[in-house]
C-alpha cells in the first residue's frame, strides 16, 4: 500500500462528498462502512458459518424425510425446495464465502501488504454477496406462497443446477425460479469483483522479496481460484441472463416449443459448474498446505510441484465439464475425450496427496486441533478422489450418474475435503483473528464427532447408489433394499449436525473465552505469524522485506537482521497512510438488492406501480449514483503512527 | 498430543477391533446390494460391461488406497512428536524430484489400466449390435410416466416395457416435456431424454425376467414417483404378448346395472389426504413378480367378473371424459395425453409403477391421485380442471372396468 501514500497528496480539491466519510471504527456503522480487509474477512466468516448452519438444517430435514421408506416429514414440493436450497446454500453461501473469508483476512497478511488493492471494492463484494444471500433466502417467507401451493413460501424447487427446461415458466411458473436466478446473479457479481481484487492484490502488492515462488501456497491457491472465478462465472451469468430473458421477455434460448435447446443450459452450467468444484476445493488445498508444514515443523514437500499441480488443476478444470453429462447422449468421441481428460486431472490431484505425505515424512508431527482436521482432510479427500476416478470411467458412470453414489462422492470432496479444511483453517487462524486460542480437548471431541458422523452419514450412500437409489427422490418404497442404509445414514447425519453445531459453539466460545494466544502460538512459518494477534489495523508497522519462502520461519532461525523497507523511514516520520471508510460500497450493493428484488417480484410490482420496471430502474439508479459518487469521493485517508511518534492520527486528504 | 502412542495402544486396539467388526458387518450386509434396482446384480450385456468396469476402477483404487493410505498411516504414527523430544526442528528438506516424477508416472500407468476398458466400453454401449435385427422401442417421457411404442409392431403401451430375450433392443429416447432419464439398473446404465434432441441406447436381457426401473433425472414435483418396469420374455412368449397387445380392448358384454350407487351430484366433493401411505411393498402378491406378471396376462375365468359393474365402469369412463386423455382402443376412447389403457388390466403396476395393480390400490389412485402422485396432470388438469367428481361406487365400477382390460 505504499502507493497510497501519494494518493492523499494528489486528492482533488473538488471531491464530491454527499455522504461524509464515516469515522466510526466499531458498532453497526463501523462494520457497515469498513474497508479493512480483516473486518470484511470476519463479516464473510460470520455470514458463511450462519449459512452453513442453515444449509445443515436443510440437510437434516432431507435426511429425516429419507430415514424410513414413505417418510412423512416433508411433502414432495417441500423436499424439492429443501435439496435445491441446501445445494445452493452450501455452495454459494457457505463454502465459497468461508473461503473468501480466508482470502480476505490472510492474503494481505501473507504477502506483506496493508490491505487489498481496492478496499472499497472489497466492501462492495461482501455487501453484494450479502444482498444475494438475503434475497435468495427471502423466498422462504411463508406469506409468499400462492393459494394451494404445497411448498414453503416460494423457495425454488429446480435443483442447484436448475436444468432447463424445467426452469421455464411452463413448469415452474412461480417466483421460486426467479429468486434463484437473481440470487445467483448477485452472488456471481460479488465473486467476480472479489476475485479481480485478489488477483490485483497478489500480483501488485507483494512485499519486496516476496517473489511468486515464495508465495505461501494458500496465496497461490487464492490466485488460481480467483482466475477460475473470473473465467467460470461469466458462463453461468450468460446462462442466467438467457433464462431470465426467457422467463421475463419471451426469448427462446431454452423454450422447447420455439426451438430452444435445453442441452445448451447444461453445457453453460457445467462450464461454470466444474471449475466451481475447484473453486470450492483449491482454497481448501491451500489451507492444508499451510497447516501440514507448520505442525510437521518442516517445509512443504515439493513446493513447486504443489503450486504447479494447483495451476494445472485450474486449467484442466475447464476441460472436463461434460463429465457431468456422460448420460446426455454426447456420442462416442465427446464421451471418450471427456473421460480421458477427467482421468488426467487425477494426476495433479494425486501429486498433491503424495506431497502432503512427503511433508509429514520425517517431520515432528504435532497433532493439535488444526492438524487433526488437516489429516482428516487428506484421508477423506482421498476417498472422494477415488470415487471421482470411478466416475471418470464413462460407462461405469452411466450406472452412478444421478444416484446416491454421486451424492456420496461429492460430499466426501465437499465435506471431507472443503469443510474439514475450512474448519482446520478456522482453528488454525482463530488465534490470529481473535487473539485467543481454542482448547484442545473440546476441539478434538468436535473433530471426532464430525468425523464419525460424516462417515456414518455418507459412506452408506455408496451402497445405496450401487443398489440403484436415484438422487432427488423425496420418497422410496420399502421393498428396494434401501431401508437399512438410509436409516444408518440419517443417524450419521444427526451426529454430524450435532458435531458441526458443537464445533461452531466451541469456536464462538473460544473467541471470547479462549486462552490468550500471542502472536505466534503454532510456531508458524508465514508472515501473518510475525504480527500481534489480532493484527493492528495497518497490519505491518513497516512493510517486511522477504528473504525466503516460509519467511517467518526463516527470520526466526537466522541471526542476520532483515534489511529495511525503503519506505520505513518515511513512515516513521509521517505515519502509515490508511484508507477512509465509505458509505458507497454498501449503498451500491443495496441498489443491486433493490434491482434484484424488482426483477423477482415483477408481478407484485405491476399490481402496485402499474409497470414492473419501476423498481428495477430505481435499483439501477441507486447503483449508478452510488458508483458515481464513489468514483468522485476523494481517496481521503488518514495516518496512523504505529511507533507512537508523530502527531497521533492525522486525518483527511489535506495532509502533507 | 502429549501422550505417547504406546500408552494408547490398548484403546487403539479396542478401537481397531471395533472398526474391523463394523467393517465385517458392512461386508455381510452392505456389499450384497441385492435390491431389485441393484447395479451389481446384472442381467444383461450392457450392465455387465458397466459393472465390470466399475470393479476394475474399484480394485485399482483399493490398491492405491492400501499403498498410499498405508504410507500415510505409517507417516502419521511414525513421525508423531514424542514427549521428551528436544525442541530442535527436523531437517528442513524441500522435496525429492525423482520421487515425485516416479509417483507421477506410476499414477499415470494406473490410470491407463482404467482408460483402456473405458474407451472400449464407450464404443460398446454406444452402438446397438446387430442393428438390423434389433427390436426398436420408442420411449417418450412425460411428467411422470413413460410411454413405450414399438413402431415395427404397431404397439403402444405405458410404464411396463416388454422385450424379447433373443435380440438387442434399440431404444429411442424422446420427451414430451422436461428432461427425464431412462434407467433399468440391472440391464443398462441410464440415458437422458432431452427435449429437442434424439437420444438412443440399447440393452438386452439374458433371461426372461422382471426388472424394476426408475427415472433418474430430477423432473419436477413427483420425480420420485416416475418409475417403470421392464419384462423380458423368450421369443415365443414375446410373440404371444405382441399379438395380445395388437388386439383391441377386451369387452365384457352385459347390460348396464340399474342402480349404481349415489349420483355424483348428491355427494360432497372429496377432501383428499395428501400424505402418501405405504406403496408397493411387494406384499400384495405371494408369487415372484415375474410369475405374477404372467398370471396378470391371463383372461379372467368366465363368471369371475361382475359384468354389470364393468359395463357401468365403461359408461362412467366415457361420461367422466377419461377418454379425453386416455386411449382404450375399440372402446371409443382415443386421448393421447395420458397412458394408453387398452391392456391396463394385464399390467402389474399402476400410476407409473408407484402402486401394485390391485383393486384396492387402483381405488386409492382414482379417489386420490394427488395423494399418490403429487402434482400429476390427471389431478391438476383433469379432476380439478374439469371438476370431475367420483363417488366411491363410481370408483368401484371404474376399477372393475379397468381391470377387465386384459
Amino acid at each position: 500500500m505504499d502507493s497510497a501514500l501519494h494518493h492523499g497528496a494528489a486528492a482533488p480539491a473538488s471531491a464530491i462528498t454527499l455522504l461524509p466519510r464515516p469515522r466510526a471504527k466499531t458498532g453497526l456503522l463501523g462494520w457497515l462502512t469498513t474497508v479493512d480487509h480483516k473486518k470484511i474477512g470476519i463479516l464473510y466468516a460470520i455470514s458463511a458459518v450462519f449459512f452453513l448452519l442453515v444449509g445443515g438444517l436443510e440437510a437434516l430435514l432431507i435426511r429425516l424425510q429419507l430415514m424410513v421408506p414413505n417418510g412423512t416429514v416433508l411433502n414432495a414440493e417441500t423436499y424439492n425446495q429443501m435439496f435445491t436450497m441446501h445445494g445452493t446454500t452450501m455452495v454459494f453461501l457457505a463454502v465459497m464465502p468461508l473461503s473468501a473469508a480466508f482470502f480476505n483476512y490472510l492474503t494481505p497478511l501473507m504477502i506483506g501488504a496493508r490491505d487489498v488493492a481496492f478496499p472499497r471494492m472489497n466492501a462492495f463484494s461482501f455487501w453484494t454477496f450479502f444482498a444475494g444471500a438475503v434475497l435468495l433466502n427471502l423466498s422462504w417467507l411463508p406469506m409468499l406462497a400462492p393459494e394451494g401451493y404445497t411448498g414453503i413460501g416460494q423457495a425454488p424447487a429446480v435443483g442447484w443446477f436448475g436444468y432447463a427446461n424445467h426452469t421455464s415458466t411452463t413448469y415452474t411458473p412461480g417466483l421460486g425460479t426467479d429468486f434463484w436466478i437473481v440470487g445467483l446473479q448477485l452472488l456471481g457479481v460479488a465473486s467476480v469483483v472479489a476475485s479481480l481484487n485478489f488477483i490485483v492484490t497478489i500480483i501488485n502488492l507483494r512485499a519486496p522479496g516476496m517473489t511468486m515462488m515464495r508465495l505461501p501456497v494458500f496465496v497461490w491457491m487464492t490466485l488460481v481460484t480467483s482466475f477460475l472465478v473470473i473465467l467460470a462465472f461469466p458462463a453461468i451469468t450468460i446462462a442466467l441472463v438467457e433464462l431470465m430473458f426467457d422467463r421475463s421477455f419471451g426469448t427462446n434460448f431454452f423454450e422447447v416449443a420455439k426451438g430452444g435447446q435445453p442441452i445448451l443450459w447444461q453445457h453453460l452450467f457445467w462450464v461454470f459448474g466444474h471449475p466451481e468444484v475447484y473453486i470450492l476445493i483449491l482454497p481448501a488445498m491451500g489451507i492444508v498446505s499451510e497447516i501440514l508444514p507448520t505442525f510437521s515443523r518442516k517445509p512443504l514437500f515439493g513446493y513447486p510441484i504443489i503450486v504447479f499441480s494447483g495451476a494445472c488443476i485450474g486449467f484442466l478444470g475447464f476441460a472436463v465439464w461434460s463429465h457431468h453429462m456422460f448420460t446426455t447422449g454426447m456420442g462416442k468421441v465427446a464421451n471418450t475425450a471427456f473421460a480421458l481428460a477427467t482421468m488426467t486431472i487425477a494426476v495433479p490431484t494425486g501429486v498433491k496427496i503424495f506431497n502432503w505425505i512427503g511433508t509429514l515424512w520425517k517431520g515432528k508431527i504435532q497433532t493439535r486441533v488444526p492438524m487433526v482436521y488437516a489429516l482428516g482432510f487428506i484421508w477423506m479427500f482421498m476417498m472422494g478422489g477415488f470415487t471421482g476416478i470411478m466416475h471418470s470411467a464413462a460407462p461405469a458412470d452411466a450406472q452412478q450418474q444421478d444416484s446416491y453414489f454421486v451424492v456420496a462422492h461429492f460430499h466426501y470432496v465437499l465435506i471431507g475435503g472443503s469443510i474439514f479444511s475450512l474448519l482446520a483453517g478456522l482453528y488454525y487462524w482463530l488465534p490470529k483473528m481473535s487473539g485467543r486460542i481454542a482448547s484442545e480437548g473440546p476441539g478434538k471431541l468436535g473433530f471426532w464427532t464430525v468425523f464419525i458422523g460424516f462417515n456414518v452419514a455418507f459412506f452408506p450412500m455408496h451402497f445405496l447408489g450401487l443398489n440403484g437409489m436415484p438422487r432427488r427422490i423425496y420418497t422410496y418404497d420399502g421393498n428396494l433394499d434401501w431401508n437399512l442404509w438410509n436409516f444408518v445414514s440419517t443417524c450419521g447425519a444427526l451426529v454430524l449436525g450435532l458435531g458441526i453445531f458443537g464445533v461452531v459453539c466451541h469456536i464462538v466460545y473460544s473467541i471470547f473465552k479462549g486462552a490468550p494466544a500471542g502472536g505466534d502460538p503454532w510456531h508458524g512459518r508465514t508472515l501473518e505469524w510475525s504480527l500481534p494477534s489480532p493484527p493492528p489495523e495497518h497490519n505491518f508497522d513497516t512493510i517486511p522485506v522477504v528473504r525466503a519462502r516460509d519467511v517467518h520461519w526463516h527470520d526466526k532461525h537466522t541471526s542476520e537482521p532483515a534489511p529495511e523497507h525503503p519506505t520505513a523511514q518515511h513512515e516513521r516520520e509521517h505515519g502509515v497512510h490508511m484508507p477512509d471508510q465509505s458509505w458507497y460500497p454498501a449503498l451500491a450493493s443495496f441498489g443491486l438488492f433493490i434491482l434484484g428484488s424488482g426483477m423477482v417480484f415483477k408481478p407484485k410490482f405491476v399490481a402496485i406501480f402499474g409497470h414492473w420496471s419501476i423498481v428495477p430502474i430505481l435499483g439501477a439508479c441507486i447503483v449508478v449514483m452510488a458508483s458515481w459518487l464513489w468514483a468522485l469521493e476523494s481517496p481521503g485517508g488518514y495516518h496512523v503512527h504505529p511507533n507512537g511518534g508523530g502527531a497521533g492520527h492525522g486525518r483527511g486528504g489535506k495532509h502533507h | 498430543m502429549g501422550r505417547s502412542s504406546s500408552s494408547r495402544t490398548p484403546t487403539f486396539r479396542r478401537l481397531a477391533a471395533l472398526g474391523l467388526a463394523a467393517l465385517a458387518l458392512i461386508g455381510c450386509t452392505g456389499f450384497q446390494m441385492s435390491g431389485p434396482q441393484s447395479t451389481l446384480l446384472t442381467e444383461g450385456p450392457v450392465a455387465r460391461m458397466q459393472t465390470g468396469l466399475f470393479y476394475i476402477t474399484l480394485w485399482v483404487t483399493v490398491f492405491i488406497f492400501i499403498t498410499v493410505g498405508g504410507v500415510l498411516a505409517y507417516a502419521q504414527l511414525k513421525f508423531r512428536a514424542k514427549p521428551g523430544d528436544d525442541d530442535t526442528p527436523p531437517e528442513q528438506s524441500h522435496g525429492h524430484p525423482l520421487v515425485e516424477m516416479g509417483l507421477i508416472v506410476a499414477s499415470t500407468l494406473l490410470l491407463v489400466i482404467i482408460a483402456i476398458p473405458t474407451v472400449k466400453g464407450i464404443a460398446f454401449q454406444e452402438d446397438t449390435p446387430d442393428r438390423e435385427n434389433a427390436l426398436v422401442v420408442k420411449v417418450t417421457g412425460y411428467q411422470w410416466w413413460f410411454k413405450f411404442e414399438y413402431p415395427e409392431l404397431g404397439i403402444v403401451t405405458a410404464n411396463e416395457m416388454v422385450i424379447p430375450t433373443d435380440r438387442p433392443v434399440h431404444i429411442e429416447l424422446r420427451t414430451i416435456d422436461v428432461i427425464h432419464s431412462f434407467w433399468v439398473p440391472r440391464l443398462a446404465g441410464k440415458k437422458d431424454l432431452i427435449p429437442n434432441r434424439a437420444n438412443h441406447m440399447w440393452l438386452q436381457a439374458d433371461q426372461p425376467g422382471y426388472y424394476w426401473a426408475q427415472c433418474a433425472e430430477y423432473c419436477g414435483e413427483s420425480h420420485a414417483n416416475m418409475k417403470f418396469r421392464v419384462v423380458s420374455l423368450d421369443p415365443t412368449d414375446f410373440a404371444a404378448w405382441s399379438q395380445r397387445q395388437l388386439a383391441d380392448a377386451r369387452t365384457v358384454a352385459a347390460p348396464v346395472a340399474a342402480t349404481t350407487g349415489l349420483d355424483a351430484a348428491d355427494m360432497p366433493r372429496f377432501q383428499l389426504a395428501s400424505a402418501k401411505p405405504a406403496g408397493t411393498e411387494g406384499a400384495s402378491y405371494a408369487e415372484s413378480p415375474f410369475a405374477h406378471w404372467q398370471m396378470m396376462q391371463a383372461e379372467p375365468t368366465a363368471g369371475s367378473e361382475d359384468a354389470a359393474l364393468i359395463a357401468r365402469g365403461h359408461q362412467l369412463f366415457q361420461q367422466k371424459s377419461c377418454g379425453a386423455c386416455h386411449t382404450v382402443r375399440g372402446h371409443g376412447s382415443m386421448g393421447n395425453i395420458g397412458p394408453d389403457l387398452t391392456h391396463f388390466g394385464a399390467r402389474t403396476t399402476l400410476a407409473a409403477a408407484v402402486l401394485d395393480n390391485t383393486s384396492e390400490n387402483l381405488h386409492r389412485w382414482l379417489i386420490d391421485p394427488n395423494g399418490v402422485k403429487p402434482g400429476n396432470i390427471m389431478w391438476k388438469q383433469g379432476y380439478v380442471g374439469y371438476n370431475i367428481q367420483l363417488t366411491s361406487a363410481d370408483v368401484d365400477a371404474l376399477v372393475a372396468y379397468l381391470h377387465s382390460l386384459k
